[in-house]
């Protein structure tokens, strides 16, 4: 142990200093008598702790702390009082550690300077900033271990998809997956920690695993590398567990988890679900039958209902999707289904029904669609704070509270309110008018004075409804009150109204003002969660980008007004034509964003080019002497050919809305078309052809998630085409390709190559099956530069492709 | 400019070897078993930077019953899924010896069941953590599960 630690105390009186001597074992305490000593005190330094109150001889302490004088940890005290708080981010600035209010609460004052000391004495003022920074040097350490995990994990799907994945490999796995959901979240990677813990689900036990849990482990690896390549851990914070023990969590009024309906779904899925839901903090509930639905909606509210129509032969499921939508507060329904028709979608998106799947389909992609849906149905969680310094009080609010639906945090100590708003954020804040030490009226006027929380909704508990107190209270900028004692009824309505103006101004920041679309903010989160749906369901999607054609001349020749008149229809029509499950956007002036869910490329290509034959039918200003239609071009874009990314495949998207201005406007193109000109080729690096979709969605996946360009094309007559004549549409470094191929087997594409010449800047890897032996010998005689057996492992496979670009 | 300029300054200097020796018993010092090096790396960070405690670092159930009887740490921390002796273990080892019968053992586990977690509490250790935990709040989670002033 060094020296002891220095404690000033400046502007109180002696007897706290005296106080502070006796309580602060081991440190020595000096005192300042005015600002001039204060001053020349801190100019001196060496202080680990310095305790000022606001009033000095000859100058105040607020004064120096705002003038940036270098200082140490800092307790301030202040006097009551409407100029006496200052905001939050003035304390920040200043540096200031906590503030009291006289009278000082002494008991508190020694605690905190107690801990402020140990911090000192410990090297680590800034203790937090700190570990953040030394959690993520750790993580650069410990990076290259963690991702072994990953590889033992990987290791395992590939074994699972050769159909050999031993007992003893299966267990390493699972271990290996079990210390990554429990590290890696630690590290800032709380998503990361999920999906492992999926990993871990689903090799644990011993049932055999089929080639659906091969694809699903692969994709979870996929994903697990993706989560885990971001730069640096992103926020130190990633505790699945209440993230702050400050907060009193009020345990009774803890809200229960969402409660999940499962109806008419069959007993093998409704089992594994239950299960699934059970592992994501759902409650599932399994009932049969759409009246046993409706009497249990009558008791408890579900979070979202899951609906089996595979046997709805009388339509009572649909009518109970319809109805279960027009309720207030709608109950979201997801639709699960053996069959799978458009009319069947689209009837289901009328009724109000806010997704479709088709079995079979795994529980984990039943419950991220469900999870997808609540989320959406509450965009972020509502948040409320409810601060109090009586228990019972904080209890009973969580309670009321916590059973509609919204999240509850709860404060007894007022002075981290600052703490709990930057942590919580919440969307309204419930203050107690009386609390000893701080007064509520105080910390709202104080709030007011923040800009980040000026507009924060704030509701006071009062004891008192005398005319004084309600003056006070809205002087202060209080939104409401509500008196105490609590009566259920009152205090819910009351902050869900101010929920519900909080949420309709969010809606406000998710549309455009103009045409009441997503935004691009909103759109690009909802498209996000629509490719992670397509890529866990194995579904395509197709993303259309739409650009008014001279639209600049629309605005001249007619005025802003008609220009954004044909905006605000083209909108409408947009909306009109899609489906409940695709989203529609507008992204810029005159630029749309459609994503259409389960479409492929051609069928995106087909619907936009029939909203394109509405257009040109639908003139502006009819009435007017100047009638006029508007066209537009597109660009569509499927996924995952073209991207697994929102951002590439808007640029290839937007690639082939450059194409289809150039090619003379008025017109929807796809990706990879070719016109009379041929634009230039495409580069790519790798290209697969290989008819089987399973396999080549998973050499996709494996390409794109390690930064290779790749293309892939079904059909091998269609790979000739593209990759040969004298104007290549398609240049590829390496080309995967199978043997048994339609359009022209393998070897006839392979001679085409070599015959065109292709052969010298293209090397080929052919995928054989492993007992035919001579086809191996016969490919390679055909210019192949490598062969790889079926079945085979995806690293294997990736590194005979990194030695073909390297040779 | 020194501390003569401080003018009315008052200096109580307290008899100081006394009161140091308290003042460096209210450091705690806990002992974390795990064996994963990330982990316990990043709890021994996290105790030490935030709650300013001391740490001893033990890499196996081996290693720490006998580090908690040497170091008789207020506090251990001990990780569940170990290679060997694993926390269960352990923890019914370091009970079982009178030098380390009465140090409060807190467990930490990524296992996420409840039927696991009650297994787990029912073991007579002072508490279950999570893992995941967040380095930020792994000191005042120890702390309240301890009974221990923040």
């Amino acid at each position: 142990m060094n020296a002891p630690p220095r404690v000033l105390v400046a502007g109180l009186p002696d007897s706290l200093a005296s106080l502070l001597a006796r309580q602060l074992r081991g440190a020595s305490v000096e005192s300042a008598a005015d600002a001039r000593a204060l001053h020349s005190a801190l100019a001196a330094g060496g202080w680990s702790l310095l305790v000022a109150g606001d009033a000095l001889p000859g100058g105040c302490a607020r004064d120096l702390l705002r003038r940036g004088e270098s200082h140490p940890p800092t307790l301030l005290c202040l006097s009551r009082g409407p100029a006496g708080a200052p905001a939050a981010a003035e304390l920040e600035a200043m540096g200031v550690a906590r503030v009291f209010f006289h009278p000082l609460d002494l008991q508190e004052l020694v605690r905190q300077a107690t801990a402020l000391l140990r911090r000192e004495e410990n090297g680590a003022a800034a203790g937090a900033d700190d570990l953040g920074g030394a959690v993520r040097q750790a993580w650069e350490r410990f990076r290259g271990t963690i991702l072994q995990r990953v590889d033992a994990v990987e290791e395992a799907a590939v074994a699972v998809l050769d159909g050999g994945l031993d007992e003893e490999r299966r267990r390493h796995a699972e271990r290996e997956a079990h210390k990554l959901a429990g590290s890696v979240g630690t590290f800032g990677f709380a998503q990361a920690s999920r999906v492992a813990r999926e990993v871990e689900i689903i090799l644990q036990g011993s049932q055999p695993l089929g080639q659906a849990e091969a694809l699903r482990l692969t994709d979870l690896v996929v994903a697990l590398r993706r989560e885990l390549d971001r730069p640096a851990a992103p926020e130190p914070a990633a505790s699945t567990r209440d993230p702050a023990p400050v907060m009193d969590e009020g345990a009774p009024g803890r809200p229960p988890p969402p409660l999940l309906l499962l109806v008419d779904v069959d007993a093998d899925l409704a089992e594994r679900l239950v299960m699934e839901a059970a592992g994501r903090g759902m409650r599932a509930r399994v009932v049969a039958g759409v009246a046993e639905a409706r009497a249990l909606a009558a008791g408890e509210h579900p979070a979202v209902v899951l609906l089996d129509l595979s046997a709805d032969r009388e339509g009572h499921g649909r009518e109970l999707i319809a109805d279960f939508s027009a309720r207030t507060p709608r109950i979201p329904v997801v639709v699960v289904s053996a069959r799978d028709s458009f009319t069947d979608r689209v009837e289901v998106a009328r009724m109000g029904g806010l997704g479709f799947l088709q079995k079979p389909v795994s529980p984990a992609a039943v419950c991220d669609a469900l999870q997808g849906v609540l989320k959406r149905e509450r965009p972020r969680d509502a948040c409320v704070l409810v601060v109090d310094d009586d228990p019972v009080v904080l209890a009973e609010a969580a309670r009321l509270l916590g059973a509609g639906g919204v999240k509850v945090k709860t404060l007894s100590d007022p002075y981290r309110l600052w703490q709990a708003l930057e942590e919580h954020a919440p969307e309204v804040v419930v203050l107690d008018v009386d609390m000893p030490l701080v007064n509520g009226i105080e910390l709202c006027r104080v709030m007011r004075n923040d800009p980040r929380w000026s507009s924060t909704p704030v509701v006071f508990l009062t004891s008192s409804t005398g005319a004084e107190t309600v003056q006070k209270v809205f002087a202060a900028g209080a939104d409401d009150f509500v008196a105490k004692p609590i009566v259920g009824p009152e205090l819910v309505t009351r902050i869900t109204n101010r929920l519900e103006r909080v949420q309709l101004h969010r809606a406000l920041a998710d549309t455009d003002p103009l045409t009441g679309v997503a935004n691009r903010r909103r759109s690009e989160e909802l498209m996000g969660q629509l490719l992670h749906l397509a890529a866990r369901q194995g579904q395509p999607l197709s993303l259309a980008v739409i650009d008014l054609d001279h639209f600049k001349q629309v605005n001249d020749l007619h005025g802003h007004g008609v220009g954004d008149e044909v905006l605000r229809r083209v909108a409408r029509m947009l909306e009109r034509f899609f489906r409940a499950e695709d989203v529609v956007a507008r992204w810029g002036g005159e630029e749309f964003v459609v994503a259409m869910y389960g479409m492929d490329r051609d069928d995106g290509v087909q619907r936009i080019a029939e909203l394109l034959e509405v257009m040109r039918g639908e003139p502006f200003e009819p009435g007017s002497e100047d009638p006029f239609t508007v066209t537009f071009s597109a660009g569509v874009a499927q996924f995952p050919m073209d991207g697994a990314e929102l951002g590439t495949l808007y640029r290839a998207a937007d690639a082939a809305l450059y194409q289809a201005k150039e090619a003379g406007r008025d017109r929807v193109l796809p990706t990879g078309w070719t016109g009379e000109q041929g634009g230039a080729a495409e580069h790519v690096d790798v290209l697969v052809v290989e008819d089987d979709h399973t396999l080549a969605r998973l050499l996709l996946h494996a390409l794109d998630t390690r930064g290779y360009r790749s293309r892939w094309i079904e059909d091998g007559r269609e790979a000739a085409e593209a990759l040969t004549g004298s104007r290549p549409r398609l240049r590829a470094r390496v080309v995967l390709m199978d043997v048994d191929l339609p359009g022209m087997d393998g070897h006839a594409l392979l001679r085409t190559l070599a015959r065109e010449r292709v052969l010298e800047r293209t090397r080929v890897i052919v995928l054989t099956v492993r007992s035919h032996e001579s086809e191996v010998v016969q490919a390679l005689d055909e210019g192949a530069f490598d062969h790889v057996a079926k079945p085979f492992s995806v690293p294997i496979l990736l590194q005979r492709v990194r030695r073909a670009m390297r040779a | 400019m020194s501390d003569a300029s401080v003018s009315g300054a008052r200096t109580v200097f307290l008899d100081s070897r006394a009161r140091q020796h308290e003042f460096t018993r209210m450091t705690r010092r806990v002992l974390i078993v795990d064996d994963e090096d990330d982990i316990r790396e990043v709890a021994q960070m996290s105790l030490e930077m935030v709650a300013g405690w001391e740490v001893i670092p033990a890499r196996s159930g081996d290693e720490g019953v006998r580090l908690a009887a040497e170091s008789r740490p207020d506090a251990i921390l001990l990780d569940v899924m170990m290679p060997g002796m694993d926390g269960p273990a352990t923890a019914s080892l370091l009970r079982e010896r009178p030098e380390t019968a009465d140090i409060p053992v807190i467990l930490l586990t990524a296992k996420v069941q409840p039927a696991d977690r009650r297994r787990l509490e029912s073991l007579g250790v002072a508490g279950v953590l999570a893992k995941p935990f967040d380095p930020m709040e792994l000191a005042n989670q120890v702390s309240s599960l301890l009974g221990w002033p923040a």
